[in-house]
C-alpha cells in the first residue's frame, strides 16, 4: 500500500495508540502511517486493554488520563495478568508525573514516559527502541 | 520541693504546740493553780483552734491552688480542661481566679479550634489550587500536541508534500509561536510548582566541572552563530550533591539571558566555578548592558523585566530568573547577582558540596540505631 522510502526502517511495526483525544490519535497515526508503520487506534481504555490482550503489538502508546477506564488501570491489569506487555508501553501524558511515579513505572518495566506535546521524531525513536 | 500544705502544717503545728507548751509550763510553775488552769485551758483552745484553722486554710487555700495548677498543666497539654465540671471552692480570691482561668481557657480553646478549622480550610484551598493547576496544565498541553505534531509533519516535506516558499514561511512562523506557547506554559507551571514547594529534584553526586562543561558544550553553537566569545573557567573540582538536569536548566536560562543583552561587538561570556568552603559557586558572566542597583532588586521577581526600551532584542515572560532561583533554593543553595550599568552582569549560584551521600548517611544511621 505504501511505497517505502530507503531511510525508513525495514520492518513495519504494529503500533497501538490508546488516547481519548481523537485529534492526537489522528495526528500520531497519520505520522506513523507515513513512516510505514501499522497503526491501531482506540479512544477508550477498556477497548485498548481488550486489544492488548487479543493482539501482539510491537509498541503501545498509552495516555494516562482517560474517562472511565484510565491508563493507570490498564497498567495495573497488565502488571497482574500479562507483565511482559509492559516493556512495550510508552506513556504519553499531558499531566506532570512525580518522580516517584516515574520510578514505579521503571520498576514495572516501563522505560518511556513522554510529556505532551512530544516531539514526533522523539516519539518515533521510542517506538522503534521499545519494539527491539 | 515543699508543698504549701506541708509548710502550713509545719508552721501552725509548731505554733500550736508552742502555745500549748507555754500553757503547761505556766500551769506547772504558777502558784495560783486556778489562774494556771484558766491559762492552760485557754492555751489548749487556742492551739487546737490554730490546728483546725490549719485544716480550714489548707482546704480553702491550697486545694484551689492545686486545682488551678492541675488545670494549667492540663490546658497546656490538651488545649482544654478535661474535668471542667469540678466544683470550685475556696476563698473568694482563689475561687474567682479559678473561675476566670476556666473562662479564659474556654475562650482560648475556642480560638485554637477556629484556627485549626481555618488551617484546614487553607489546606483545602491549597490542594484545590494544585488540582486546578494540574487540570489547567493538562488542558493547555493537550491541544498543543496536535498543533506541534502537524507543524513538524508539514515541515517534513518528503512526507506531506512540497510547500511553496510562502507556505513554508507560514508554517515556520506557526512553529515559532507554538514553541513560545509551549515554553510559557512550562514556565508558568514550573513557577507554580516552586511557589507550592512541589518542585521535585533528583539528587546525585556530580562533578561540578562536568556541569559547567555540559552547559559549555550546549551553547558553543549558539555563541558561534552570534559571534560571542564563550569561555570556561573551572577552578573548583569538588563534587556537588545535586540534580544535573535542573542545573542545566539554570545554566540555560542564565546563558540565554546573557546572550540577549550582550553588545554587538566583542561580546564575551564566561561560565565557571569558584571554590567556597561548603559550597561550589557557579557563575555566568557577561560584558553586556548590565543593570542598575534598583533593577537588580527586582529581577528575581516573577514577571519582572527591565525595560530597555527599543534596544530590547529579547522577548520573554520574566519568569526565567524566578525559576532559576527556585531551583537553586530547592537544591539547597542560593543565587545572587553582581552588575553595573554598561559594564556587564555576573550571576552566581551556590550548590552544597557532596560529603557523604544522604542515602549512605541514612543507612549508617539506621544501622547504628538498630545496634
Ligand atoms: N545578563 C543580563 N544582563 C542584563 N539584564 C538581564 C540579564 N539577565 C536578566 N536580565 C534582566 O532581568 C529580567 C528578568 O530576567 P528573566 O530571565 O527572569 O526573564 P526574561 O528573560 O525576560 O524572560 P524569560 O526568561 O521568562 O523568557 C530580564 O528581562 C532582563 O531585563
Ligand atoms: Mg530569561
Amino acid at each position: 500500500m505504501f511505497t517505502k522510502s530507503k531511510t525508513e526502517p525495514a520492518k513495519p511495526l504494529e503500533v497501538l495508540i490508546i488516547d481519548d483525544n481523537e485529534q492526537i490519535t489522528k495526528m500520531i497515526s497519520s505520522f506513523l502511517d507515513m513512516s510505514n508503520h501499522e497503526c491501531t487506534v482506540v479512544n477508550d481504555g477498556k477497548e485498548g486493554l481488550e486489544l492488548i490482550k487479543t493482539n501482539q503489538f510491537d509498541s503501545i502508546i498509552l495516555d494516562l488520563a482517560m474517562p472511565e477506564f484510565d491508563g493507570y488501570e490498564i497498567l495495573n491489569t497488565l502488571s497482574k495478568e500479562d507483565p511482559d506487555q509492559l516493556s512495550k508501553v510508552i506513556i504519553l501524558t499531558a499531566s506532570s508525573i512525580p518522580i516517584e511515579t516515574v520510578k514505579k513505572f521503571k520498576e514495572l518495566g516501563i522505560s518511556s514516559c513522554l510529556q505532551k506535546p512530544v516531539d514526533i521524531d522523539q516519539l518515533l525513536s521510542k517506538i522503534t527502541s521499545v519494539a527491539e | 520541693m515543699i508543698k504549701i500544705k506541708q509548710a502550713l502544717f509545719l508552721i501552725f503545728g509548731i505554733t500550736s504546740f508552742i502555745i500549748f507548751y507555754i500553757g503547761i509550763l505556766n500551769y506547772i510553775t504558777t502558784e495560783d493553780k486556778n489562774i494556771g488552769m484558766v491559762i492552760l485551758v485557754f492555751s489548749a483552745i487556742v492551739s487546737s483552734g490554730t490546728f483546725f484553722a490549719t485544716f480550714y486554710i489548707s482546704n480553702n487555700l491550697t486545694k484551689p491552688i492545686e486545682l488551678l495548677a492541675r488545670r494549667m498543666s492540663e490546658f497546656s497539654k490538651y488545649n482544654s480542661i478535661r474535668k471542667n465540671g469540678l466544683d470550685d471552692k475556696g476563698i473568694q480570691e482563689l475561687y474567682s481566679l479559678n473561675k476566670n482561668f476556666k473562662e479564659m481557657t474556654r475562650k482560648v480553646g475556642d480560638a485554637l479550634e477556629k484556627e485549626k478549622q481555618l488551617n484546614q480550610e487553607l489546606k483545602e484551598i491549597d490542594s484545590k489550587k494544585t488540582e486546578f493547576m494540574s487540570m489547567i496544565s493538562h488542558e493547555l498541553k493537550t491541544p498543543l500536541m496536535p498543533i506541534k505534531g502537524y507543524v513538524q509533519l508539514l515541515q517534513k516535506q518528503e512526507m506531506m508534500g512540497q510547500l511553496n516558499e510562502k507556505q513554508l514561511d507560514a508554517i515556520n512562523e506557526i512553529s515559532i509561536s507554538a514553541k513560545k506557547l509551549e515554553k510559557l506554559i512550562q514556565d508558568v507551571l514550573m513557577a507554580q510548582k516552586i511557589d507550592l514547594g512541589k518542585l521535585s529534584v533528583e539528587k546525585d553526586i556530580i562533578e561540578s566541572k562536568i556541569l559547567v562543561e555540559n552547559a559549555y558544550k550546549a551553547f558553543v553553537p549558539a555563541c558561534e552563530e552570534n559571534g560571542v566569545k564563550l569561555m570556561m573557567s573551572v577552578t573548583a573540582s569538588d563534587k556537588v550533591y545535586s540534580d544535573s538536569d535542573r542545573i542545566a536548566e539554570v545554566f540555560s536560562n542564565l546563558i540565554c539571558n546573557a546572550l540577549a543583552f550582550l553588545p554587538e561587538k566583542d561580546a564575551t561570556l564566561e561560565i565557571g566555578t569558584k571554590d567556597n568552603s561548603n559550597f561550589v559557586t557557579f557563575y555566568v558572566k557577561d560584558n553586556g548592558v548590565g543593570m542598575s542597583d534598583d533593577q537588580q532588586q527586582n529581577i528575581f521577581k516573577k514577571f519582572y523585566q527591565v525595560d530597555t526600551s527599543s534596544k530590547r532584542k529579547k522577548e520573554g515572560s520574566g519568569l526565567g530568573l524566578a525559576i532559576c532561583e527556585g531551583i537553586v533554593k530547592a537544591l539547597g543553595g542560593k543565587m545572587w547577582v553582581q552588575s553595573k550599568l554598561g559594564k556587564g552582569t555576573t550571576f552566581y549560584f551556590d550548590l552544597p558540596k557532596a560529603k557523604i551521600p544522604i542515602q549512605q548517611f541514612r543507612s549508617v544511621k539506621a544501622k547504628n540505631s538498630r545496634n
